[in-house]
């Protein structure tokens, strides 16, 4: 996507950085200017205390020596290293010495007056040059007026030189300024724009579409890994609904027909006047039920999978949640001449939904007990990992199941072929894996502890659970 | 027993009234809140049967209004929404129980008797005593015709329930939300083992079985 310079401009870090600019020239005109006056200042106020202190030893030797001395002294002194500018005129106003032509100061009141004025020069190439140059006329008490002017020509200069390097400097910086503007805003706007083309592809459906991390992990990273996480979910939820709409069109249709058949035809035999109608619709009723409870099963893994976390999080000992629901299926193994074991780490803390993960594991539970023979064994596990994710697992010694098929077990309504035989509709690890991920946490499924009394290698099932923040 | 039922939908209203009567609960209906509201007020029923979704009044409002105005009278919400905080939201809007749509009516009229039951013991009892089973609700001990009877803490919590409701049925949903107080359903009926091992410990050695097994329902503590 190209940027143009008039998108540059209404980008927030241009605007930003403008602001910046702005506050930024306004200070630095402040300091620079009081740099210009007091430089400027100064070198004046050295220009006239110069000329009053040649003024003075000028009188100095007019009151030793008249007119005729300052005179000598005045044309000695111009020749000199110092080139003040002299006018010395007599009481009527005629020139008497002096490297002036007129007096800058007219209609000379008494006091000394300091005055700005221009002299004509020329320089080497003969061309005539106007200096700019400081005077101070007094009235000698002979009646004579005595100017001495100063040549502020090179200090001028280096105030005007001053005052360029201002402009300069000035210059430099809005320029500057600018251009790191339009370079920081063209780097955000990439990088937003990255993220937009993103927001545009979802909008337009394209729910795949995915922003690129550039690795730096600054906040523009931080973002994308929060779009790219909520498009993950999304699209898992999305897909999820639409698998969910397959499967409960697919598992819930056979029982259902089953149903309707197993109706219909008791209402044919009963208007024959045959058949075990009573039977029948016991039948029909256990069917119903049956349905209803793969519905609701599917009902909450979805509901669950649509939230965005589980409801009603507490935090709770998980191993007293683990002892009660331990405790409800204890004798089931004692039944089965199951070895049963709860190991629980005392005094751990975990955040959640108490009846989801109590939920949760009676499920994990059921399995193990379904599924292990008889002499076998289970273990229900509780314990903090050096993660500080807190796990419950549940190890079995039944026939486990084969890694391939791990990952598939967990989907809905997937049965392995050897679990036909038992009840269920294979929504259980769905569930568990739908409260898990509500919780921020996650299902694994691994080996058991290998064969036992001739069965296994059995399954661990874990639910693991986030560290508290 | 005489029951109102608030329930907007006619037909299903129809069929619990007749599932009810084979229990022997005799049922009035009422199709909305606010018909529901003025049949309870006038009062006479020992359990109300109330829809959490009508037209006119909501079945939470008929609730809160009847608690405000000090009517006591037990409340079975039944309502299609099922999920947990539902089941707390009506609970704390007065409801004393709350059933999910669809039920099974030996769940229904159990859990109605339950309810009208509960009114009628109103005092802070010591002991329960069922036929010649006695239980120190203090002392936490148990005896059968003077033979003490070892049980485990949860094992007492059990049989304490079923001694305070002798003579009906509970199912085993209510077994597991009440003594377990887990809301969800097992897939394998853990309840039937723990029965089945208080029964051992409590009917074992003796002339007649108290604990009985109610076909299609649950279990019933007989004297």
């Amino acid at each position: 996507m190209a940027i143009t310079l008039s998108r540059v401009f209404r980008t927030t870090p241009f605007r930003l950085t403008l602001l910046f600019l702005t506050v930024f020239a306004a200070a630095a005109s402040i300091f620079l200017g009081y740099i210009y006056v007091a430089t400027a200042g100064e070198v004046t106020s050295r220009a006239d205390q110069a000329i009053t202190q040649e003024i003075q030893s000028l009188t100095g030797i007019y009151r030793q020596g008249g007119v005729k001395a300052l005179n000598r002294s005045m044309i000695e002194r111009a020749t000199g290293d110092r080139p003040f500018l002299y006018l010395l005129r007599d009481k009527t106003g005629q020139k008497i010495t002096g490297t002036l032509e007129a007096s800058p100061i007219e209609g000379f009141i008494g006091s000394p007056a300091s005055v700005n004025f221009k002299v004509t020069d020329t320089d080497p190439n003969g061309a005539e040059v106007r200096h700019s140059a400081r005077g101070e006329q007094v009235r000698l008490e002979g009646g004579e007026m005595l100017f001495v002017g100063a040549d502020v020509s090179e200090a001028e200069s280096f105030v005007l030189k001053i005052l360029r390097a201002i402009w300069g400097a000035a210059a430099l910086v809005i320029l500057l300024g600018l251009a790191g503007g339009i370079l920081i805003s063209r780097n955000v706007n990439e990088t937003m724009a990255g993220l937009n083309r993103v927001v545009i592809a979802v909008r337009g459906g394209d729910i795949a579409s995915r922003a690129k991390l550039r690795g730096v992990n600054d906040e523009f990273d931080e973002l994308a890994e929060g779009l790219n996480d909520m498009l993950d979910r999304l699209e898992r939820s999305m897909g999820g609904l639409r698998h969910v709409g397959d499967a409960i069109a697919h598992d819930l249709r056979s029982p259902l027909s089953r149903l309707r058949s197993r109706l219909e035809l008791a209402l044919i035999e009963a208007e024959a006047g045959k058949g075990d109608a009573e039977a029948a619709l016991a039948q029909a009723l256990e069917d119903a039920d049956g349905v209803l409870a793969t519905f609701n099963a599917v009902l909450a893994i979805t509901r669950l999978q649509s939230a965005v976390e589980a409801p009603d999080q507490v935090r709770f000992d998980p191993g007293d949640l683990a002892a009660g629901v331990a405790e409800l299926y204890e004798p089931l193994c004692e039944d089965k001449a199951i070895e049963f074991k709860l190991e629980a780490t005392p005094a751990l803390t975990v955040r959640g939904n108490r009846e989801f993960i109590a939920q949760a594991l009676a499920n994990i539970l059921d399995n193990a007990v379904k599924y292990t023979p008889q002499g076998g064994a289970v273990r229900l596990r509780v314990r903090r990992r050096a993660s500080g994710e807190v796990e419950f697992s549940v190890t079995d010694t039944g026939p486990g199941v084969p890694e391939p098929d791990r990952p598939r077990v967990v989907q809905r309504f997937v049965r392995l072929e050897n679990s036909r035989s038992q009840p269920g509709a294979g929504l259980g690890l769905s569930l568990v894996a739908a409260v898990a991920e509500a919780h921020g946490g996650r299902l694994e499924l691994d080996e058991g502890p290998g064969t036992l009394n001739g069965s296994g290698p059995g399954l661990r099932v874990a639910l693991v659970l986030p560290r508290l923040a | 027993m005489r029951i109102l039922i608030v329930e907007d939908d006619v037909e299903a209203a129809g069929a619990m009234a007749r599932g009810l009567a084979e229990a022997g609960i005799e049922t009035v209906h009422a199709a909305d809140g606010v018909l529901g509201l003025a049949a309870a007020q006038a009062g006479g029923f020992h359990v109300l049967v109330v829809d959490r979704m009508m037209p006119n009044m909501d079945g939470l409002t008929l609730v809160e209004t009847l608690r405000r105005e000090g009517d006591q009278t037990p409340v079975l919400f039944l309502s299609a929404l099922g999920e947990i905080d539902d089941r707390v939201v009506g609970l704390k809007a007065g409801g004393d129980d709350y059933l999910v749509k669809p039920y099974a009516f030996a769940e229904l009229s159990a859990r109605i008797e339950a309810l009208a039951r509960r009114r009628e013991t109103g005092a802070v009892q010591t002991t329960i005593r069922v036929g010649d089973l006695e239980m120190d609700l203090i002392g936490r001990m148990v005896h059968r015709q003077g033979q003490e009877i070892d049980l485990q803490p949860r094992e007492f919590q059990l049989l304490e329930y079923l001694m305070r409701h002798a003579g009906q049925s509970v199912t085993r949903t209510m077994l597991l939300e009440k003594v377990w107080e887990y809301h969800f359903d097992p897939q394998t009926n853990v309840i039937d083992v723990h029965i089945s091992r208080l029964r051992a410990k409590i009917d074992r050695g003796f002339d007649h079985p108290m604990l009985q097994t109610v076909r299609g329902a649950g279990y019933r503590l007989e004297a």
